[in-house]
């Protein structure tokens, strides 16, 4: 179908200003996070309600134009970038907080709400919604719900998957659905919602989720700890799981990230530490004071110097520090691979040393830095697309650690999803029968493969 | 023809360090009302990146996109990547003015004015100080009737003043006793014409703190409006003559913020020769905020200045105006200010450093987003219970009293300057406000 009579049925089911469809507009909804994956769409269309997803859903499916669903495009699994043109169905107008019921635990939102804003009104009642994906400013709930998104705290509190007791969802056909409902326990049926529920949008369009929320932890405490090298600071990890104590954060960093932050922010830690590992204890307070205090005898016990932040001004710093510390590996070179996979914690060791060798030895850099608690890395290759031949080494370099990450009993996605981006590495490593299953699941769902297409199981490239 | 894109060449490297991880979305007051991509430093930064690759052209679609930007640098001051989307806005409309001329939104405000017949006046009387504003045959007088119609779009306008500044201030302003040093007092247009008040009180004040304060007649247009705009010639101009004119000064004192921060910038902008940047950061390194100049410089004379007796006992809150707060830098010394009056009560209101939504031109070509960002503002300032909220920016001013008089918020607006008793009759021809 030719643009302009896109442009003027959606407008009239969405109104003409929740439409946009000129170039740059277009131009603005053609990427996400990632470095690479780009493609226009035909139109950008802002629902402002369940109804109006129905409507361009139903007349998206009658005249088989792609849409791909979009929060606040700040995934970094390419799932969000309209491959196959069409619309981009974009929720961030949809951002109301419909409820929020203390004595239930639970919250209503629409699903362009972003994380921050539902955490900074929760925070108010003294409530949290435990994931924490580091792209809280700006990614939606819907984006978060549909990529089942992790984060720091994970490690102590789980992932998305655990908080989403209901959602309110349109199917590519048009019909909607209410899935599970607003209690913890729920068993009636298939667990559709867990289904949908990191589906990268491919299933079904989440409009609104009923939360699941946890009394905000009154007390918390950050811990730093400086490693030798490496591997020891991963073997670390395990011990102190392995003496009782799960903090709600235990995050690495490398050398270089180090040396970063006492660039960016002149902090001061020790040039040559090799690894430092950030904890944050949560909880009541004797239980912080307990688990901190694991924390310290087994690192102590490591042979690392340990820092404990004096208050909470300090604690912050520390973690702004580590965010910026973060974001430079992702400015050091022209194109950084950053991968995302996660190896059981008894393996990190292990695979930390494999992945620093093979860089070395095909002459890389690289950096590991991650969320250590739970096994989830992200060990970044620096390259420059634009020079073939070291691209081309820093890509061979990705597919090892990838196949490493493999070959430990880990998966090749923690917490970003598979979108484009992971999609040679699935049907390379994953068992037929499964991609057979998801393509029969999706069929069942979208008949005519309208949503998102192009992702996950299916070939995005041609 | 590829597009030249001199300007945004040379800030290409600010350009280029986005990640686009899309935390400016939290922070820019546009988007927060929109919601849209191209609102978002991210969404403008691939465009200007676009651009520069040769797959965007010079737009309308692309002006569009690098106009609705009110420079506030809300999202800069969060960026985890430091992009200087502010560089690269700035520069873009250079580009963009540079091939396309500036477009016909800039001049629409002769269309808000000339139908209006009490603006009309207004501007008409201002048609004769136009030489001052802007360098004979420059472009007559673009940057004020944009100002002006700022004010008519639907606002509460405040009264033109009778008497305009330079009509009642002195050239030479000497110090009651031996001067500690020389201050050479920047105006703006907006003290100059509509709040010269505020600025025979700044004046006072520098006097009473032992500064011999210099008006020099040659200073004009900071060249924010102009320069902010992408007409860098004419910011070019104006940049010489105002550094020029306080040659000899020790300090230059303005009690605009975005005066203040234009005058900073022009080493950054609308330097063109290495020789001419060192000249225009000698000059910018000279530059001081009104509150940054009483408390940095003159601290230690503070105890000589004394609330006005008619605010005593009022509650007062302070709002960050950015080109201030973020621009330059200046945040803890008006709060220093307010707390070291006897007799006022300082309150913080939440969220002081949000943006007023104002952006100069901004207000005009988009009055109704610029509108619901003022609403947040009017919300926090009730919520501090403040008699009076006080700022240093008379853009800020105006845009704080249309707004809380939309809502029926009797809260008084006033600059800081005005908040001071020096012990002597206020000037000639300024009556108290």
């Amino acid at each position: 179908m030719a643009r302009e009579p896109i442009v003027h049925h959606l407008a009239a089911i969405v109104g003409r200003e929740n439409v946009l469809a000129s170039e740059e507009d277009r131009r603005a909804y053609s990427y996400d996070g990632t470095s690479t994956w780009r493609h226009l769409p035909d139109a950008v269309v802002f629902p402002t309600c369940t109804e109006h997803v129905e409507a361009v859903l139903k007349l998206a499916n009658e005249q088989e134009i792609p849409v791909t669903p979009r929060g606040g495009g700040t995934n970094v699994s390419g799932g969000s970038v309209p491959i196959r043109g069409g619309i981009v169905l974009a929720m961030t107008r949809m951002n109301q907080i419909l409820s929020i019921d203390a004595a239930n635990l639970s919250a209503r939102v629409q699903a362009g709400v972003v994380l921050m804003d539902l955490q900074t009104a929760l925070a108010a009642r003294k409530l949290f919604f435990p994931p924490d994906p580091q792209s809280f400013l700006g990614a939606t709930l819907g984006g978060i719900i549909a990529e089942n998104a992790g984060g720091p705290v994970c490690l102590k509190y789980g992932v998305t998957k655990q908080y989403v007791l209901g959602l309110k969802a349109v199917l590519p056909t048009g019909r909607t659905v209410d899935l599970g409902g607003s209690t913890v326990k729920n068993v009636v049926g298939y667990d559709l919602v867990s289904l949908i529920t990191g589906s990268e949008g491919t299933l079904a369009v989440v409009t609104e989720a009923v939360l699941r929320l946890i009394p905000l932890p009154p007390a918390r405490k950050t811990i730093v700890a400086l490693f030798d090298d490496l591997p020891t600071s991963g073997a670390t990890v395990g011990k102190i799981l392995d003496a009782g104590t799960v903090p709600a954060k235990i995050e690495l960093l490398d050398n270089w990230v180090i040396k970063s932050i006492n660039r960016i922010t002149g902090m001061g830690l020790p040039d040559d530490a090799a690894a430092m590992l950030m904890f944050e204890c949560d909880g009541t307070h004797d239980v912080v004071e307990h688990d901190s205090r694991t924390v310290l005898d087994v690192c102590r016990r490591a042979g690392a110097q340990v820092i404990v932040a004096e208050d909470p001004q300090q604690a912050l710093n520390y973690w702004k520090a580590r965010s910026a510390g973060f974001a430079a590996v992702f400015g050091a070179a022209p194109t950084v691979l950053a991968e995302d996979v996660t190896v059981p914690r008894t393996r990190m060791a292990e695979f930390i040393g494999r992945v620093v060798d093979l860089c070395a030895k095909a002459d890389l850099q690289v950096t590991v830095i991650g969320h250590a608690g739970d096994g989830n890395l992200h060990p970044s290759v620096m390259t420059d697309a634009n020079d073939p031949a070291h691209f081309a080494r820093a890509q061979r370099a990705v597919d090892a650690i990838i196949e490493a990450a493999v070959e430990f009993g880990g998966v090749l996605s923690g917490e970003h999803g598979i979108g484009l981006e992971k999609q040679k590495f699935m049907r390379r490593t994953q068992d037929p029968i499964f991609l057979d299953l998801m393509r029969r699941i999706k069929e069942v769902f979208d008949p005519k493969g309208i949503l998102n297409p192009g992702k996950i199981w299916e070939d995005g490239r041609g | 023809m590829a597009d030249r894109l001199d300007n945004l060449r040379r800030f290409r490297s600010d350009v280029e360090q986005c990640m686009k991880c899309g935390f400016c979305g939290y922070f820019c007051p546009i988007y927060r009302e929109e919601r849209e991509e191209k609102g978002l430093a991210r969404g403008k930064d691939q465009l200007i990146r676009f651009a520069l690759e040769g797959e965007q052209e010079l737009s309308k679609g692309f002006y569009e996109a690098i106009d609705n930007c009110l420079l506030c640098k809300t999202c800069v001051q969060y960026c985890p990547a430091k992009t200087r989307i502010d560089h690269a806005v700035t520069a873009a409309r250079a580009d963009y003015a540079a091939e396309k001329g500036l477009p016909a939104s800039k001049s629409l405000v002769f269309r808000y004015l000339l139908p209006n017949r009490r603006l009309f006046g207004a501007a008409l009387r201002l048609a004769s100080w136009l030489q001052f504003v802007l360098p004979r045959g420059e472009g007559g007088f673009r940057h004020l009737p944009q100002f002006l119609s700022a004010l008519g779009a639907g606002r509460a306008i405040p009264e033109i003043a009778p008497r305009f500044l330079r009509k009642t201030l002195p050239e030479r302003n000497p110090a009651p006793g031996e001067p500690k040093c020389r201050v050479g007092f920047f105006s703006g247009c907006a003290t100059e014409y509509v709040f010269p008040d505020v600025g025979h009180r700044m004046v006072d004040v520098l006097r009473a703190l032992d500064c011999e304060v210099v008006f020099d007649r040659r200073q004009g247009c900071c060249g924010a409006p102009v320069y902010f705009s992408g007409d860098f010639r004419t910011g070019r101009k104006l940049a010489r003559r105002n550094v020029e004119a306080f040659e000899g000064c020790d300090y230059v004192v303005t009690g605009c913020a975005t005066c203040g921060s234009a005058l900073r910038d022009y080493p950054t902008y609308l330097a063109e020769t290495p020789g001419e940047k060192q000249r225009f950061e000698q000059f910018a390194a000279k530059v001081r905020d009104f509150n940054e100049f009483v408390i940095d410089v003159a601290a230690a004379d503070l105890g000589r200045l004394r609330l006005k007796p008619r605010f005593q006992g009022k509650k007062v809150t302070w709002h960050d105006p950015c080109h201030l707060a973020r621009h330059q830098g200046v945040s803890a010394q008006p709060r220093a200010i307010l707390k070291s009056l006897d007799g006022l009560e300082f309150v913080e209101m939440p969220e002081a450093d949000r943006c007023c939504g104002l952006g100069g031109s901004f207000s005009i070509t988009h009055y109704d987003v610029s509108k619901k960002i003022a609403d947040h503002k009017v919300d926090a300032v009730a919520a501090s219970g403040a008699d009076a909220v006080v700022t240093a920016c008379p853009g800020c001013m105006i845009q704080l009293r249309d707004a809380l008089s939309r809502h029926g918020k009797a809260v008084a607006v006033l600059h800081v300057g005005e908040l001071f008793e020096v012990g002597r009759e206020p000037s000639r021809g300024s009556p108290d406000a």
